[in-house]
C-alpha cells in the first residue's frame, strides 16, 4: 500500500475515535470538534510518511497538539462565550444546585479537574481512550517508564481527590454506568 | 473498593457507544475532507468557523442580562480591578499613513534584525462575561517558549503591569476572584509537536505567501479587515515576528483597506505607538497599534462602540486588549 492508501485506511478506521478524543477535551463544545479533527488529519496527512503501524496513539498525540493550539486561540474567546448559556458544560454547571443533584460523573470530573493537566491527560488516555502504557507513551511523546510513572502518580492523586470529594465508597458515586469505549 | 480508573471510565463523557461520535462509516463531511486531502486540496471547515464577527455576535446575542456592579472585598491594598479605558490618541499628534509605516517596516527589514522567534509573550486584558455576573476585566500574561527538542512550555500568570503588586482578578477556576499579582494560572509543557501547518509552521516573509499562510491559519479566505486582524492575532500568539515578517504583515495591513490612521499614543505597557482604527459599525471597534519606527505590531484593542445595557456593556468598554512583547 502507498502512504496515501495507508493514510486513507487510518482515517476511515480512526476518524471517530479521534473525534471522541477531541470531544472529551472540549468540555461539551461539540460544534468545535469537527474543526479540530479536520486539523488533526490535515497535520497527519502532511506527516503521513511517519504514520506508524498502529497509528491511533500517534494520532492522539497530534490531536493533543492541535487542541493546544485550538484552546490557545480560543482562550480569549472563552472569556466571552464560555459561560453564556449556550455551552453544554457551562449550562450543566449552572444547573447543578448541590452534590445531591449532580450525576455521579460530575463528582469524578470535579476530582479530575483538581489534578494537574499532565495527570489529567494520562488518566484520560488510560481510562477513556483505553490505551496501554506503551500507547500512552507514544501519545505523550515520552518513554514507557516515564508514562508508567506518570500514570501511577496520577492514579494515586485521583484516588485522593475522589476520597476528599466524597468520603463514601467510590462505588456509591459511580453507580450509574456511562459506558465506555 | 472500586478502582479509580473504573470510576473514571464510567464517567466517560463521550463513550464509544454513545449517541455522538460513535464508530461507524464516515459521514458526508468527513468523506469530503478525506477526498480533499487525497486530492491535495486544502481542507476547509464550515464557513465562519473561527471568524471573530461570528463569535462576537454570538456572545452578544447569547449573554444574559447583566445589571449590577460587581463588588469585591479585598485585602488592604487596592485591587487592580478597575476596567481599563480605551487608549487615547495623543492630542495634536500627527497621523502617519499606514502605507508610510509599511515602507518603514520594509526599510527596517532590510537590516535583517530582529530575527523571527518561535514562541510568544503577550499581555492581555479580556472582558469576561457570564450569565449571572457583571463583566469583569481579566489581565493575564502568557509566555510560550520552545526548546530545541521540539517541546514547548506555556506559562500563564494573572498580572496587570499597570498595577504591579496589587491583587488582580482571575477566573482560572471558572469564577472571577482576586488573586495575588503574578499567580500562576497554568504551566504546561507539551511534547514535541509534529504540526507543520500554520500557525505552527514558520511564517513566510513576503506578503503573498503570508496572506495564504494566514488564510490557512484561520481555515478560510480572509475577506475583511477584522478577519485579517483575527488571523494576525493568531499568528502573534504563536510567533514573535522578525523584521522581515513584520514588514510583510505591515504590507498586508496597508493593503487591507479600512484601517484609518488615528495618531500617536502610548500603549498599555508604555510603548509609543501609531494607532489605526477599523470601525464598520458592527458594534466593535478595532484599533491596531504599530511601532512608529519599525511597523511591528504592538497591540490590538477591541472596544464596544454602543451601550448594551441589557448585557451590562457600555460604549467604550474594552472587550479585549492584547500587547505583544519581544
Amino acid at each position: 500500500m502507498s502512504d496515501d492508501e495507508i493514510f486513507a485506511a487510518a482515517y476511515r478506521e480512526h476518524y471517530w475515535a479521534v473525534s471522541r478524543y477531541v470531544a472529551r477535551r472540549l468540555d461539551g463544545r461539540t460544534s468545535e470538534v469537527e474543526e479540530v479533527v479536520a486539523e488533526v488529519f490535515t497535520v497527519a496527512w502532511r506527516r503521513r510518511a511517519d504514520l506508524p503501524a498502529a497509528p491511533l496513539p500517534w494520532l492522539y498525540g497530534v490531536a493533543r497538539n492541535c487542541l493546544a493550539n485550538a484552546v490557545r486561540g480560543q482562550g480569549r474567546r472563552r472569556r466571552l462565550v464560555h459561560r453564556l448559556g449556550n455551552d453544554h458544560t457551562a449550562h450543566r454547571r449552572h444547573l447543578v444546585a448541590g452534590p445531591g443533584t449532580e450525576t455521579p460523573g460530575d463528582w469524578v470530573h470535579e476530582a479530575l479537574a483538581r489534578l494537574a493537566p499532565a495527570d489529567q491527560e494520562v488518566l484520560r488516555l488510560t481510562a477513556w481512550e483505553e490505551l496501554g502504557v506503551d500507547e500512552v507513551a507514544v501519545a505523550l511523546g515520552c518513554g514507557r517508564r516515564a508514562a508508567a510513572m506518570r500514570l501511577h502518580r496520577a492514579r494515586r492523586r485521583l484516588r485522593a481527590e475522589i476520597d476528599r470529594l466524597c468520603p463514601a465508597p467510590a462505588d456509591a458515586h459511580a453507580s450509574k454506568d456511562h459506558g465506555h469505549d | 473498593m472500586t478502582d479509580e480508573l473504573d470510576v473514571l471510565r464510567r464517567a466517560n463523557p463521550v463513550p464509544g457507544d454513545g449517541p455522538a461520535f460513535g464508530d461507524g462509516p464516515l459521514d458526508h463531511r468527513a468523506e469530503l475532507r478525506l477526498g480533499r486531502l487525497l486530492d491535495g486540496r486544502r481542507t476547509r471547515p464550515r464557513p465562519g468557523g473561527r471568524l471573530r464577527p461570528v463569535w462576537v455576535l454570538t456572545a452578544v446575542a447569547a449573554v444574559a442580562a447583566l445589571t449590577s456592579v460587581l463588588l469585591l472585598g479585598g485585602p488592604a491594598a487596592t485591587p487592580a480591578i478597575a476596567a481599563p479605558r480605551p487608549l487615547a490618541v495623543l492630542a495634536d499628534s500627527a497621523p502617519v499613513p499606514l502605507e508610510r509605516l509599511a515602507e518603514r517596516a520594509a526599510t527596517a527589514a532590510s537590516e535583517g534584525s530582529p530575527a523571527l522567534r518561535k514562541g510568544t509573550h503577550v499581555r492581555s486584558w479580556s472582558l469576561g462575561m457570564s450569565d449571572t455576573e457583571p463583566p469583569v476585566t481579566l489581565p493575564e500574561e502568557r509566555m510560550v517558549r520552545w526548546t530545541a527538542d521540539g517541546r514547548h512550555t506555556e506559562l500563564v500568570v494573572a498580572t496587570d503591569p499597570r498595577q504591579h503588586g496589587r491583587p488582580v482578578l482571575s477566573d482560572e477556576d471558572g469564577t472571577p476572584r482576586l488573586v495575588d499579582d503574578g499567580q500562576v494560572i497554568s504551566r504546561v509543557t507539551f511534547p514535541p509537536s509534529w504540526s507543520d501547518a500554520p500557525p505552527a509552521a514558520r511564517p513566510p516573509h513576503d506578503t503573498g505567501r503570508l496572506r495564504a499562510y494566514l488564510a490557512e491559519t484561520v481555515h478560510g479566505d480572509i475577506r475583511t479587515t477584522p478577519e485579517l486582524l483575527d488571523a494576525m492575532a493568531q499568528l502573534l500568539d504563536n510567533w514573535t515576528l522578525g523584521a522581515r515578517e513584520s514588514a510583510a504583515l505591515a504590507g498586508l495591513l496597508a493593503d487591507s483597506g479600512g484601517l484609518r490612521s488615528a495618531g500617536a499614543l502610548t500603549d498599555r505597557v508604555g510603548r509609543p505607538g501609531q494607532a489605526y482604527v477599523y470601525d464598520d459599525g458592527s458594534g466593535v471597534r478595532h484599533m491596531l497599534i504599530l511601532d512608529p519606527s519599525t511597523g511591528a505590531v504592538l497591540g490590538l484593542e477591541e472596544t464596544f462602540t454602543a451601550d448594551r445595557p441589557e448585557y451590562g456593556v457600555r460604549a467604550g468598554d474594552v472587550m479585549q486588549y492584547r500587547a505583544w512583547m519581544r
